[in-house]
């Protein structure tokens, strides 16, 4: 996506003089001096200059400045389709919130708040967003260990019961992190109730229908749900604090494990970031080949969406079936990863390894059959009266919270937003193939199953296409630029060659040094924009890395969109949000 | 069975070892996922590896289960309620701790990961793999059936205990437990 033009610069410094733009080939930012001041600019991009779309909040600890944190809002304008980052630092620990602006911010204020302790003026419900309460510290500050402090002595109970065994039957640290009790736990339940119904309803953490660890707290007033409180945290394993803490190339396979059903996609978007950053060209060979993977993925989690979405509102047969092909495709990435989930299969500069021997034969095998299973699937749903019954005019989500929240991907465009980061700022082959982007109208659960649908046979198209040009390719073509001082070189030169094996070397115990800069980039995600910002201060690993998690972002309009509803509908607006929980709490 | 048919059709046994048959082949495990190991449970009961087959039956409530399958990373917040689960299951029960994040905290050393969830619940099968694979769950349920009918009596079956007592010496002795 382009960054916001000069044009629109000059506009927005012509109105506010005391701003400074930073411009860098990836990454155009205002700097706010006046911290009291930043209301009033978010309120100016967002009326005058249509910056309306709310995609990001995150903090910047530099322990060493005056002011120690720095806040970022990235926001978007859907009409040209231009982006920009707003810098502010905040003023003795302060800022205003923004969630009168961007209610979008609300969740996200919360979160910096529970990992840097800054707080914001105005906001009532700045709670811990994925610590328990009374925790005592703000695990993101630079001063804070990646290991936390530990503080509790936690055996292992098989030692305990068994008894100790010489050699010990694993190697571990008898000192632990606090783990909290059930007192904890109860303490951080009714900090968050104002208690409003009749009744307060449980739904999760540990539910089959919440697809995860969510906890729901739902207040009933007879059958309908007059505020919800969502818990997360329950997955949080502090990812961005690993990242920190690791060299570049050594967090990509930590990515597989945020949105575990979409794999290579995280890491596509991840190893895009870097690339972008330390200037790496990428072979059009693995440009494609990628392309494939990302694509076989998105119908990977999309099946797993539609299965689990269907098993919800009690529609057993469809998991059965998708996850038929599941396997299949599966299959076809173990055979060239070697690994069926968490593949780590991309690298910085390419992919791990060629395409595998047969498996052009075997996926285009693949999408002639599927085009036919999905007419199978089509049958089961599309006009079932039960599945119109449950879905239609349920959950029914506006362009406006669109734009608020945040929301991304197929849940944005369920409700007629055409954001599809493919094709507005296209990445790795996309720009190649051909491929349309199916948009709902109502915006209700139905149209985002429609949505979801089209869009696997939109990427069957695109498998289909990247099939077709890899044949084309001669054997030999490069599937990772290994010239680049930054990328190591795959495998198979590293054993036949010393310059490549000391390169390989080099990288793997000291990392390669990523030029000073900042870069935010984004790709398209089975649930949406999946966003990777990078602050590099010229080392090895990040300075801080922040993820724009989708997931997140789309779950934080449930609570306003389930307002009224019944718990069953609930379930079903769930099920067609599609969060996970590794990556809302990362 | 380790018994013998006589020629009337009848099959004597111990009662020990009835119950640990009936036991090890109607293993009823939690349907509980916690993280990416969780979808790789899901594929061993869905289309492809369908654990049905052993007798394995996934249920909503902890209630009516007797294996409980960590499937995924335990976080220090999740660690109280995962406890309370554990607690609600009727004895005897099983625990099996999927994958290297539930058995020493994978690849998360951080400030808010359960370093193994042995430290609060007594596992009986490890199962390593990051995730593991179907055929690698679907292995360690098989070892934890072979661990039953090995270890018969394990310290936490109270309730055969208390079947125990209940019987008579002469009967008990009888019968060789
Ligand atoms: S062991 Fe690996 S796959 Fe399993 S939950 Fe942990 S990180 Fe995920």
């Amino acid at each position: 996506m382009p960054w916001a033009s000069s044009q629109t610069l000059d506009r927005i410094k012509h109105a506010f003089r005391k701003i400074t733009i930073d411009t860098q080939p990836n990454f155009v930012c205002l700097n706010v001096e006046d911290t009291q001041e930043i209301t009033n600019i978010l309120k100016h991009l967002k009326d005058i200059e249509d910056f309306r779309y709310f995609i990001d909040f995150h903090v910047i600890d530099f322990p060493k400045e005056k002011d120690r944190f720095l806040g970022q809002y990235i926001l978007v304008n859907p009409y040209t389709f231009e982006r920009l980052a707003v810098k502010v630092w905040f003023k003795s620990n302060k800022l205003p919130t923004a969630k009168e602006i961007f209610p979008g911010a609300k969740w996200a204020e919360r979160e910096a708040y529970d990992m840097f302790g800054v707080e914001f003026e105005g906001h009532e419900d700045v709670k811990r967003m994925f610590m328990w309460e009374d925790y005592k510290y703000f695990p993101l500050r630079k001063d804070f260990p990646l290991g936390g402090i530990p503080e509790q002595k936690l055996p292992s109970l098989t030692e305990v019961l068994e008894g100790n065994t010489f050699p010990p039957s694993h190697d571990y640290d008898i000192m632990h992190t606090y783990v909290p009790n059930m007192k904890d736990i109860e303490k951080t339940e009714k900090s968050r109730i104002t208690k409003k119904g009749q009744l307060v309803l449980n739904w999760g953490p540990l539910h089959p229908g919440t697809h995860g660890t969510m906890w729901f707290l739902f207040d009933l007033e007879g059958e309908h749900i007059i505020q919800t409180d969502v818990i997360l945290g329950q997955l949080h394993r502090g990812m961005e604090k690993i990242a920190e803490n690791l060299h570049y190339f050594q967090f990509l396979p930590y990515t597989d494990r945020m949105d575990y059903l979409s794999a290579v996609c995280n890491e596509l978007s991840y190893v895009q970031a870097v690339e972008k950053l330390a200037n790496i060209e990428v072979p059009l060979k693995a440009r494609y080949i990628r392309t494939m993977f990302a694509e076989l993925q998105r119908i990977n989690s999309h099946l797993l969406w539609l299965g689990t979405g269907a098993l919800d509102l009690g529609a057993l047969t469809v998991f059965l079936y998708a996850f038929r092909e599941r396997e299949k495709i599966m299959d076809i990435i173990e055979g060239n990863a070697g690994f069926r989930l968490t593949s780590a299969f991309l690298r910085i500069g390419g992919v791990h390894y060629d395409l595998a021997k047969g498996t052009l034969e075997v996926a285009k095998y693949f999408v002639k059959d599927f085009y036919s299973k999905l007419k199978e699937y089509h049958g089961l749903l599309t006009r079932n009266r039960i599945w119109l019954k449950r879905t239609k005019d349920v959950g029914v989500i506006t362009q406006e919270d669109v734009y608020q929240y945040g929301l991304t991907g197929p849940v944005a465009r369920g409700s007629g937003v055409a954001y599809d980061i493919r094709k507005i700022d296209p990445y790795a082959a996309y720009d190649l193939v051909d491929f349309d982007i199916p948009v709902g109208d109502i915006g209700d659960v139905y149209d985002r199953y429609l949505v979801r649908m089209e869009e696997m046979y939109q990427s069957a198209r695109i498998v289909e296409q990247c099939i077709e040009a890899l044949e084309k390719m001669p054997e030999n073509e490069p599937y990772v630029n290994k010239k680049h001082p930054a990328v190591i070189p795959p495998k198979e030169y590293v054993f036949n060659d010393l310059e490549d094996m000391v390169k390989s070397f080099r990288i793997v115990v000291h990392g390669e040094n990523i030029p000073k800069g900042e870069v935010y980039s984004s790709g398209e995600n089975p649930r949406g924009e999946l966003g990777f910002y990078i602050y590099s201060i010229g080392k090895s690993s990040p300075y801080r890395l922040r993820i724009r998690s989708c997931s997140f972002y789309n779950l934080s309009v449930f609570p306003k969109v389930i307002y009224k509803h019944t718990i069953s509908d609930a379930v079903a607006l769930l099920g067609s949000i599609d969060p996970v929980v590794g990556e809302t709490d990362r | 069975m380790a018994s013998s048919i006589n020629g009337n059709g009848f099959i004597t046994t111990t009662v020990d070892e009835l119950l640990s048959w009936g036991r090890r082949n109607a293993l009823w495990p939690v349907t509980i996922g916690l993280a990416c190991c969780a979808i790789e449970m899901m594929h061993a009961a869905a289309s492809r590896f369908d654990i049905d087959r052993l007798g394995m039956i996934f249920r909503a409530s902890p209630r009516q289960a007797d294996v409980l399958i960590v499937a995924g990373t335990v976080v220090n917040k999740v660690a109280p309620m995962l406890k309370l689960i554990w607690d609600q299951m009727p004895e005897p029960k099983w625990c099996i701790s999927m994958g290297g994040c539930a058995s020493a905290g994978g690849p998360f050393p951080t400030y808010s990961t359960l370093q193994g969830v042995d430290r609060i619940i007594p596992v009986d099968v490890y199962i390593p793999g990051c995730p593991p694979t179907p055929q690698g769950l679907i292995y360690g349920l098989l070892e934890l059936q072979r661990k039953i009918r090995e270890k018969k009596v394990t310290r936490y079956e109270k309730a055969f205990e208390e079947f125990k007592k209940d019987l008579s010496p002469e009967l008990l002795s009888g019968i060789g437990v």
